[in-house]
């Protein structure tokens, strides 16, 4: 067998109680091009971020040529010719393409940089994209100047300006456009063909199947499976990722009243691009697809947190939500996933975390006792386990501080309900109790639209799926239809195994 | 051709503050036409020559995305102990050490304010607005009040023109050519990148701490040699003297095109700001304007300078806090 360069074996991570990954293993060949598959959450990311050394895994090991390392950075495992680029770009808008690209590893003769020769190289790189980019992209060019495809190009350049002996994408094609990627494959043939070894994750599958030699499938952190490309087809790769597990016990789903309660047409916000749905009142609306596709947007322009254009119409009356208080006021409520940075006042008691959105019901000089019995009521419809309604919510369990922000917008009694990915980190137990509540809001005639990025979750709690893709909705999954294979080909535009 | 071309458009971010300064000067010619002759030019320069040096420092942490509103009281620390180490006929050594011992100073309390924004991760405003009292309760320590003296020969040293050439084109050139030599090292994209963006240029290797260190560093030295000039032509010690340079060195750079917010600008614009300023200060003198328009004119300048990102998106889209 021939001689792995970058190995991952047993590898796992967890971030507080969450498992990232639990055991995954990686072969990378020199010489190959390597696919990293998985659904949402499968932990692709976080193995990428590992081998990268931008995260240090828990348990395991890697090893480069047989020896194991330890990166102690990004810039360690640089030096050792292992370089990652990711979606999220690292590149100064206030700086040159060329000051970019050799930025740190700059070509020196004594103190001075070499300007020539950082021209000349720059320029060497950048042929390799020409035509592909407007005609006026030099060295000289500055970086806010570029369009979002350009930079992904020059972040590309830069990684490979070090050099590498294994080079990750992780997700480097999402901005391309489509002579952009062929240009890209034909680089990534010719860097192959040297001996240089490219780990690459993308969302589309068609991708992925002209241009992988192998590809390892992670299935919740796990390596299900190591395949030859070429042996294999969509089909297989799809039904690997998905599995036979189910892990959400499905709500049960009573008739839903005929009764729209929300309407919406063509919504547009700078992500999200023209979306039209349409709500009942107990209705569980799910919102489905591969993360970042505008879900979290769409919920944020309904709660009129972000600017959007398009039409909004809720009990027959249109909805122009310009504030989130404007949105509020109609009933609806909206709960982050991102407790930490949207949700909770970590310092701030478990109390006035409750009564956050509702102390207006209290009264101008504010009637504390009655507001103290209902938060009382709420934690103990919540489950929530707290010492008192006086303890700060940062000494509470990451589940329990979700149960918090949760109950903040249920004071409220609210129609509707926006949730964005709210189980994400949140242990099983917890999750479960969510469920229970939700199926009891349902029961209520409560609308809820949920995001979620645990498929498992959408297939389990949800009337009606709406698969999001770049920002539109590619595919309205119910029914018999509301199936994990179709979930997932519709997530990553494919349409395999018969969809209509 | 394309690289002459685009080391011309970078380097506009000065062009308004060689228009102004252009500007400023002409009309200060027009209102006191003895402005022009050289005697009276060359005087009204190098009395900005403190200014230039505190503003440059103040540059440098700039562009490395922080402010420090120490450097006034630096000054003042700086100012009072050379003046307190001078005896009135000191020997050449005494003076060496004397200046030594004030340029030590500005090196050290820039540390310390490097050390505090750098490795404690303070707020460079916090950070800096409380060493600014470390030094000026120092510099009261050191001289409770305005006095002293520096030797004549000093004084007149300090206004004579070597080669013909006034002694302010000698310390700007002192300023400028090291400054353009580090930007063809390394240490200038690092500064920028800094500035820019400190995350993008952490994991892209640069070592952001270190860069952080050094600005406050050499904007601390740069206060002690901004001290000492000030000594030289002011001939007496003042543990005040430095307070309103700090809010002018912060109105300079931002007269000389370097952004607030880091990562954009350079030091010939400071320069060429602080020409503004004097000018300025030279109109509303010479008009009899009270001299406190001019601060409240600075700290105007400052605001809106603060203020120009975000009243930009308020102006484009209105009401929501996205993208905040």
């Amino acid at each position: 067998m021939e001689r792995a360069v970058l190995c991952a074996e047993a590898v796992s991570k967890r971030y507080g109680g969450v498992t990232a990954l639990a055991g995954a293993e990686l072969r990378v060949l020199p010489g190959e091009v390597h696919a990293l598959l998985g659904a949402n959450g499968s932990g692709k990311s976080t193995l990428a971020r590992i081998l990268a050394g931008a995260t240090a895994p828990d348990e395991g090991r890697i090893t480069l040529d047989g020896r194991p390392v330890r990166w102690a950075s990004p810039q360690q495992a640089r030096r050792h010719g292992v370089a990652a680029v990711y979606q999220e770009l690292s590149l100064l808008p206030d700086m040159t393409v060329a000051q970019n690209i050799w930025l740190a590893h700059e070509p020196l003769r004594g103190p001075w940089v070499r300007l020539r020769e950082v021209e000349a190289r720059t320029r060497d790189l950048l042929e390799l994209i020409a035509d592909t980019v407007r005609p006026g992209l030099t060295a000289d060019t500055l970086v806010a100047e570029l369009s979002p495809d350009e930079r992904q190009l020059v972040e590309v350049l830069k990684a490979l300006s070090l050099g590498p002996r294994v080079l990750i994408l992780d997700e480097a094609t999402a901005s391309l456009d489509s002579r952009q990627v062929q240009r890209l494959f034909e680089l990534v043939s010719d860097w192959r063909a040297r001996g240089m070894a490219i780990v690459f994750i993308s969302h589309r599958m068609e991708e992925l199947m002209e241009v992988a030699d192998r590809a390892t499938v992670l299935r919740n952190g796990r390596t299900v499976a190591e395949v030859e490309v070429a042996r294999t087809d969509p089909g297989e790769l799809l039904s690997l990722m998905v599995g036979r597990e189910v892990a959400v016990e499905p709500l049960a789903r009573p008739e839903v009243a005929q009764q729209a309660l929300l309407a919406v047409r063509a919504l547009r916000t700078a992500k999200v691009r023209g979306v039209s749905l349409g709500l009942r009142a107990g209705e569980v609306l799910g919102l489905g697809g591969l993360q970042g596709q505008g879900q979290s947007e769409l919920l944020l322009a309904l709660f009129g947190a972000v600017p959007s254009q398009g039409q909004v119409v809720l009990d027959g009356r249109p909805l122009a939500p310009r504030h989130p208080r404007d949105a509020m006021r109609q009933g609806l409520a909206y709960v982050p996933g991102d407790r930490q940075a949207q949700g909770v006042l970590g310092g701030r008691s478990v109390l006035e975390n409750l009564l956050l959105a509702s102390w207006e019901r209290y009264g101008r000089l504010l009637r504390l006792r009655r507001a103290r019995s209902d938060a009382r009521q709420m934690v103990d419809r919540l489950g929530i386990v707290t010492s008192s309604l006086d303890q700060p919510v940062a000494t509470l369990s990451g589940g329990n501080q979700q149960k918090v922000v949760l109950g903040r917008w249920l004071l409220r009694q609210p129609r509707i309900l926006l949730m964005d990915d709210p189980t994400k980190g949140v242990d099983v137990h917890t999750k479960a109790e969510l469920y229970r509540l939700l199926a009891e809001l349902r029961g209520q005639g409560v609308g809820v639209i949920l995001h979620s990025s645990d498929d498992e979750e959408l297939l389990g709690l949800c009337d009606r799926v709406l698969v999001m893709r770049e920002g539109q909705v590619v595919a309205e999954l119910a029914g018999e239809a509301l199936t994990k294979e179709r979930l997932l080909s519709a997530s990553m535009g494919a349409p395999v195994g018969g969809l209509p | 051709m394309t690289r002459r071309l685009g080391t011309l458009l970078r380097g506009r971010s000065y062009a308004l503050a060689l228009l102004l300064a252009l500007g400023g000067l002409a009309a200060n010619a027009l209102l006191q036409p003895s402005l022009l002759r050289p005697g009276v030019l060359s005087g009204n320069l190098l009395n900005t020559l403190p200014l230039v040096l505190v503003a440059a420092g103040q540059t440098l942490v700039v562009l490395g995305g922080g402010v420090d509103l120490s450097l006034g009281a630096l000054v003042s620390l700086c100012n009072v102990t050379f003046v307190t180490l001078l005896a009135a006929r000191a020997s050449a050594a005494e003076v060496a050490w004397a200046a030594t011992a004030a340029l030590g100073l500005g090196l050290v309390g820039g540390l310390l304010n490097g050390a505090c924004v750098a490795l404690l991760r303070l707020q460079p405003i916090v950070a800096t607005f409380a060493t600014s009292f470390v030094f000026a309760g120092a510099a009261l320590y050191v001289m409770p009040s305005p006095g002293g003296s520096v030797p004549q020969g000093l004084v007149q040293a300090y206004y004579s023109s070597p080669l013909g050439i006034p002694n302010f084109f000698w310390g700007v050139a002192a300023l400028l050519l090291p400054w353009w030599a580090a930007r063809r090292t390394r240490y200038g994209p690092y500064l920028y990148a800094v500035g820019g963006d400190a995350r993008a240029a952490y994991v892209t290797g640069v070592p952001v701490a270190l860069v952080w260190l050094t600005t406050y560093a050499l904007a601390g030295l740069l206060a002690g040699l901004g001290a000492l000039a000030l000594t030289l032509s002011t001939g007496t010690g003042d543990p005040l003297v430095g307070g309103p340079m700090t809010l002018s060195s912060i109105v300079a750079v931002v007269l000389g095109g370097t952004r607030l917010r880091g990562g954009s600008g350079g030091l010939l614009g400071t320069v060429l700001g602080v020409v503004v300023l004097s000018t300025v200060q030279n109109i509303v003198a010479f008009l009899g304007v009270p001299s406190w328009w001019q601060t409240l004119i600075n700290g105007v300048i400052v605001l809106l300078a603060l203020a120009s990102a975000r009243l930009e998106v308020l102006l484009r889209r209105r009401g929501t806090w996205a993208g905040a």
